[in-house]
């Protein structure tokens, strides 16, 4: 597969606080992909193929009904877990573009948790039982997203002594950065540090700012062939290199790895697939649920050591298109929009084609990194070039 | 012997456990049960249907001591579920168990105030008794108490 993919056309819905989209999470996915259709320069009938994650309520074969698609010939989604996929549904695009299975395949997230519930709040009825792997944890009333990676967290930051200060830093950057963007929820609304230490706990060491919000919206790309993404209106953002995967022992509680987000595997497998090192990047996004978790995968990515990341993420070294390390220039999950991630997706484009509202000078590379703490983990360096 | 907690931490009507072949020594036990291989003597948790380290299927279980030290602890304060609202603040520990290294187990801390359990803590195993009433079985819950 020498031919390479590249990401030809982006869209979104406008983003939501939960429950406040007037569309439904199909409408909000037909929007997305619309535009990302439009922004691409394609007719949506042209469109032969869809990606999303595992537990996608828009089915390809209604989106393929309802859009008007001639020849739908590629669908796939990745394995359980949530914003952990948001780079290997990437992976599966790109795979089914270089090998010709399709040539214009979307990849989209739709979320209205107005309409479906919410992810953060325990699923199951009072007085009920839990079975499988909840058995274990439920009980205990550890039952969320925000509880896990709390205990990884709290274990991380006791191993290498890292204060409440570093979490801070995360969350003040990804609200900074949002108010460069009008599309962010938090636009308008600024966080300090007095704000932060003020707010409550959510799970410590979370506090209400260490947590994503929920909120209702779509967001989408089209990856299609290098070649034919050269003669599209738009600059191609070429996926230089994709990974997914994590190291030995995760879904186990082993002491030694537990405070891991087990990015070690996919970090080695992205940069040697890329010919490239965490020095190259120009602009990262990584997913932030929660601010901790950007820490460890930081660390393991390979941006600095966990004993010294308190130190590389301080100072506003994060804030603002002229930092040590332009992070999360969209405001992220936490202050754009909690958009599965996706929003990160596209946000990496913008920066390759120099269009982010929080625009890093002459971008060459651009790093998304999926959920950490759950696995398997996903990772995608985006490039100017192909 | 081990100790039975005169109320469970989440109170009486929290959710429980559903038994399977995987986890019904472990919730059925006043004594931590962990599964261990009959062929390699790997111990192991969560329990799974085959041996992590040999591969083997015939599974049956290591009666732990049932001390150990806490790997890490967070203390939950937000009431995710209509039924926490009562037990909130209450602390969630990842316990080393220390006959069994290698591997921790999920419980909540008991002992002294959920802001004072650390890292490092000795905790000592005791449990909470409860009735499933809808499968009408009665369930002996592994916790964790922190003595000093």
């Amino acid at each position: 597969m020498s031919q390479k993919s590249a990401i030809c056309g982006i869209g979104e819905s406008q983003y939501y606080k939960r429950g406040e989209s007037p569309h439904t999470e199909f409408q909000l996915a037909c929007i997305a992909i619309s535009a990302a259709a439009e922004d691409a320069g394609i007719a949506l009938a042209d469109i032969d193929g869809f990606v999303s994650y595992s537990d996608s309520r828009n089915g390809p074969t209604r989106l393929a009904s309802a859009l008007g698609i001639k020849n739908l010939r590629f669908a796939g989604t990745t394995w359980p877990g949530g914003g952990n996929s948001v780079a290997a549904a990437m992976q599966i695009a790109d795979a089914a573009v270089r090998t010709g299975y399709a040539h214009n395949v979307v990849v989209f997230r739709a979320i209205a948790q107005g309409q479906f519930g919410r992810f953060g709040q325990a699923q199951s009825g009072s007085g009920g039982v839990l079975g499988g792997s909840f058995a274990y944890n439920g009980p205990y009333g550890l039952m969320t997203p925000a509880q896990q990676c709390a205990l990884r967290t709290a274990a991380f930051m006791h191993t290498y002594s890292i204060s409440q200060e570093a979490l801070c830093d995360i969350a003040l950057a990804c609200y900074a950065n949002a108010q460069h963007n009008p599309r962010a929820l938090k636009y308008g609304q600024p966080l300090t540090r007095e704000a932060y230490h003020a707010s409550r706990w959510i799970v410590t060491p979370y506090h209400l700012y260490d947590c994503c919000p929920e909120n209702d919206g779509a967001a989408a790309c089209i990856v299609t062939t290098a070649e034919r993404a050269q003669d599209r209106q738009t600059k191609p953002a070429f996926v230089t290199a994709t990974a997914q995967g994590n190291g030995p022992g995760f879904g186990e509680y082993t002491p030694g790895d537990y405070q891991s987000s087990f990015y070690s595997a996919v970090a080695q497998n992205l940069w040697n697939y890329a010919g490239l090192k965490p020095a190259d990047m120009d602009v990262v996004q990584f997913y932030e649920n929660f601010t901790g978790a950007v820490l460890i995968a930081m660390a393991e990515m390979g941006f600095a050591p966990p004993e010294g990341i308190e130190e590389f993420v301080s100072g506003g070294a994060l804030e603002g298109p002229a930092a040590k390390l332009p992070f999360n220039t969209s405001g992220g999950n936490l202050a754009e929009a909690y958009i599965h991630g996706f929003e990160l997706i596209n946000e990496a484009v913008r920066q390759i084609r120099g269009a982010s509202t929080c625009q890093v000078a002459s971008v060459e590379h651009a790093l998304v990194v999926g959920g950490p703490g759950y696995a398997p983990g996903s990772a995608l360096v985006l490039g100017a070039s192909i | 012997m081990n100790r039975v907690l005169a109320e469970r931490v989440l109170g009486e009507k929290w959710l429980l456990p559903q038994l399977d072949h995987l986890n019904h020594a472990f919730f059925t036990t006043r004594s931590l049960m962990l599964q261990q291989c009959d062929a390699c003597g790997n111990i192991q948790h969560p329990p799974e249907d085959i041996c992590r380290k040999c591969q083997g299927f015939s599974l049956g279980h290591f009666e732990s001591a049932g001390m150990g030290t806490v790997a890490s602890v967070v203390v939950n304060h937000h009431a995710i579920h209509p039924g926490m609202k009562d037990a909130v603040p209450f602390a969630i520990v990842l316990v080393s168990v220390n006959d069994a290294p290698g591997l921790l187990v999920v419980g909540n801390a008991v002992g002294v105030p959920p802001d004072e359990v650390r890292i490092g803590d000795p905790v000592r195993v005791i449990f909470e008794e409860a009735h499933d009433a809808k499968n009408d079985v009665r369930l002996i819950i592994p916790q964790w108490e922190v003595f000093r």
